[in-house]
């Protein structure tokens, strides 16, 4: 089988057990890698119900047909579990060389089950695995981990780590990589601590099987080239991702102040300018020419690698306008391996609740030295408050209570990404019915409503283009696995990843047939959330309540006295299920499923949850 | 009349400038001031006035806000 390796490791953490399992070429066509493979073994293999961070949960780690090959942005790994925010599918992507490392050691994914008696490093070289003591590393930050690991086994290898986040299982910990990359912000670092899984380290000697080996190398180099080229023409990667914050502040979309706001006259000193005259060094993943990470010194003198949505959240959004400081925040969440962009909706939202008397403190928005600290006792739960903000802000709101669950900025429990949606339907809907909870990764349209038509508008366009986004972005990216930048940044074609597919694998797809792919991972994720919450309704994919709240609207600006209104919305989540073929509670329908290939997914999804 | 201009992103190293104010002939057009201030039309971009997008042809007012920026997908 050209593409794929047809192996997975699995690995019993409780038993210290190992075994290679194969796949089938029907499997690997079906759900092709990465978020496919992911989604379809916790489907299978997880019993509703089970605790996220219980040893029941599993570990994934899940690679696609092009990942670790050198072709454009291809050094990306899938991370999955049961999610320990949301209770639903979880997963996120990052940049690691575990997705070279892992292929050549022979799998195109690791499944860990079960709980270790003590803190544990798996290393797997090719067909040894190692359960290895973790002692001398529980309790540090994923920089001294990941510095501790390359002493021992030089940088070659690929890594994956925690922090003391996921040690002590702060429901947002993410799983880290390299020097500066996280992924797995649904709380995937979370269900390693939970294991007592402190890092899996991977190498691999072994080639990885391609239908033309040659033809590969060849285009995979000469579009990597092609693709820095791009960036050198479009001058992207100057103020990378952060480009887009002064654009959000003048148009309206910025989170300032718990998301209250949606610019400030004090945006552009975190701005993508402001970055990169700071800049000390640029950072990126493997197999990637256009790299977006802008590290500088925080106000500590420390290196931190910062992008917008970490500025967006830890600054604006919390009203700190001091790019060191926001460097520092950033630099803290990292060390700790606690998403970044949770972590800015949990304090905007503490800062918030405190605000509004729904609890007593003194924590206030523009505090840096505090927040600071806040960081340190939720990495340790360390306290009532630290152990409480650990769980998230909707965890948190229910307990103080005092309706404060309206301004905590999450769907389905995951925190918003960096874009505030007061008056931005489509984006809002692009959140509200993202599988994993609010994520930008999914789908993003802000462009789209304002440029191809109109901020007003609930249309059926803004759910077509949803899901256009959602197949590539949330579909093919995600299961291949491979990064989306050079296509949705510099315009690299589509067309390319077919071709990258056939050189890998022999088969001859177009983008019609990987839609497909796409339309049923999704549909499956659906499924995951029907069998963990049978009384599941349409409210599920509604984004956060403050946007629709009138005294919310802003007070001056270009979306003066606008805000998002529940009816419309309902309709435009309507046009988005009727062109899925979901119904009305946004469960994909039994004719759906059927078309999809799932009639045996959907009999199982039938023992928890209805069907129509 | 007096328009603001503000550029985005990379445009600022592309096109020498972050921000300024220009004096223009009333009546000149969205489009008409992209031209202006030397901005490649054939560059993909966004174009926005006082927050909102404007169209090509859209005559603007003294005092406006004009945005341009690349066309951003959102990371």
């Amino acid at each position: 089988m050209n593409g794929w390796t047809g192996q997975i490791l699995r690995v019993n953490l409780t038993a210290k057990t190992f075994k290679k399992e194969s796949f089938s070429e029907e499997f690997a066509r079906k759900w092709v890698g990465g978020r496919g493979f992911a989604a379809k073994i916790l489907f299978d293999e997880l019993k509703p119900g089970i605790d996220p961070l219980g040893p029941d949960n599993k570990f994934i780690v899940a690679l696609g047909p092009i990942a670790g090959i050198p072709a454009p942005n291809t050094g990306k790994a899938v991370v999955a579990g049961k999610s320990p925010m949301t209770g639903g599918y979880g997963d996120g992507n990052l940049g690691t060389r575990v997705a070279e490392q892992l292929r050549k050691a022979g799998y195109d994914a690791l499944i860990v089950e079960g709980k270790a008696e003590r803190p544990t490093m798996l290393y797997i070289e090719d067909d040894k695995v190692e359960f290895l003591p973790a002692d001398a590393v529980w309790g540090q930050g994923t920089y001294a981990t990941n510095d501790w690991i390359y002493a021992k086994y030089g940088k070659g290898v690929g890594v994956l780590n925690i922090g003391q986040g996921g040690e002590n299982m702060v429901r947002y910990a993410v799983v880290r990589s390299l020097e500066g990359r996280a992924g797995g912000r649904t709380g995937i670092g979370a269900v390693m601590g939970s294991k007592l899984l402190k890092a899996v380290v991977v190498k691999g000697t072994k080639p990885i099987a391609q239908a033309d080996p040659e033809g590969m190398k060849k285009v995979g180099h000469d579009d990597l080239r092609q693709v820095h080229q791009l960036d050198k023409q479009t001058g992207w990667s100057i103020q990378s991702t952060n480009g887009v914050l002064a654009w959000c502040n003048e148009v309206a979309a910025l989170p300032v102040r718990n998301f209250r706001k949606t610019h400030h006259p004090d945006a552009w000193k975190v701005d993508g300018e402001r970055l990169n005259n700071a800049r000390i060094a640029t950072y990126g993943c493997p197999n990637c020419t256009m790299r977006c990470g802008i590290t500088i010194h925080d106000d500590e003198g420390r290196e931190s690698e910062l992008d917008y949505e970490n500025i967006g959240l830890l600054g604006p959004n919390l009203e700190i306008f001091d790019l060191p400081q926001v460097a520092s925040l950033n630099y803290l969440c990292d060390e700790y391996g606690i998403d970044t962009m949770s972590a800015g909706c949990v304090l905007s939202f503490y800062a918030d609740a405190i605000d509004h008397g729904a609890v007593a403190g003194d924590y206030k928005f523009g505090d840096s030295e505090a927040s600071k600290k806040l960081l340190g006792l939720i990495a340790r739960r360390e306290g009532e408050i630290g152990d409480l903000l650990a769980e998230g802000s909707l965890r948190a709101a229910r307990k103080f209570g005092h309706g404060s669950e309206a301004y905590a900025m999450q769907v389905k429990g995951l925190d918003v990404a960096a874009y505030n949606c007061k008056f931005i339907p489509g984006m809002a809907l692009a959140f509200g019915v993202s599988p994993i909870g609010a994520h930008h990764k999914e789908s993003w349209v802000i462009t789209f409503e304002l440029k191809q038509t109109s901020r007003e508008s609930y249309g059926p366009e803004k759910a077509k283009k949803v899901i256009e986004l959602q197949r590539i972005r949330g579909g093919l990216f995600e299961y291949m696995v491979s990064c989306r930048f050079p296509w949705i940044e510099l315009g690299w074609g589509l067309e390319n990843y077919p071709k990258y597919f056939k050189l890998a694998t022999g088969l001859d797809w177009t983008l019609d047939d990987f839609w497909t792919v796409s339309d049923r991972i999704y549909a499956l994720m659906k499924l995951f959330w029907l069998r963990e919450y049978p009384q599941t309704d349409r409210k599920l994919d509604y984004p956060p309540a403050v946007w629709f709240d009138p005294t919310n609207a802003d007070t001056d600006g270009p979306i003066a006295g606008k805000h998002l209104e529940y009816d419309k919305y309902d309709g435009l989540l309507q046009h988005y299920y009727d062109i899925r073929g979901y119904d009305k509670r946004g469960i994909p329908t039994k004719a759906t499923l059927e078309r999809l290939g799932l009639a045996e997914e959907a009999k199982a999804a039938e023992r928890f949850g209805s069907l129509t | 009349m007096k328009v603001t201009v503000k550029l985005i992103g990379p445009f600022v190293q592309a096109f020498g400038f972050s921000e300024k104010d220009l004096e223009c002939p009333a009546g000149t057009t969205a489009d008409g001031l992209v031209a202006l201030v030397n901005i490649d039309k054939a560059r993909p971009k966004i174009v926005t006035r006082n927050g909102r997008a404007v169209s090509p042809d859209e005559a603007l007012a003294d005092g406006d806000r004009l945005v341009i920026s690349p066309i951003y997908s959102g990371g």
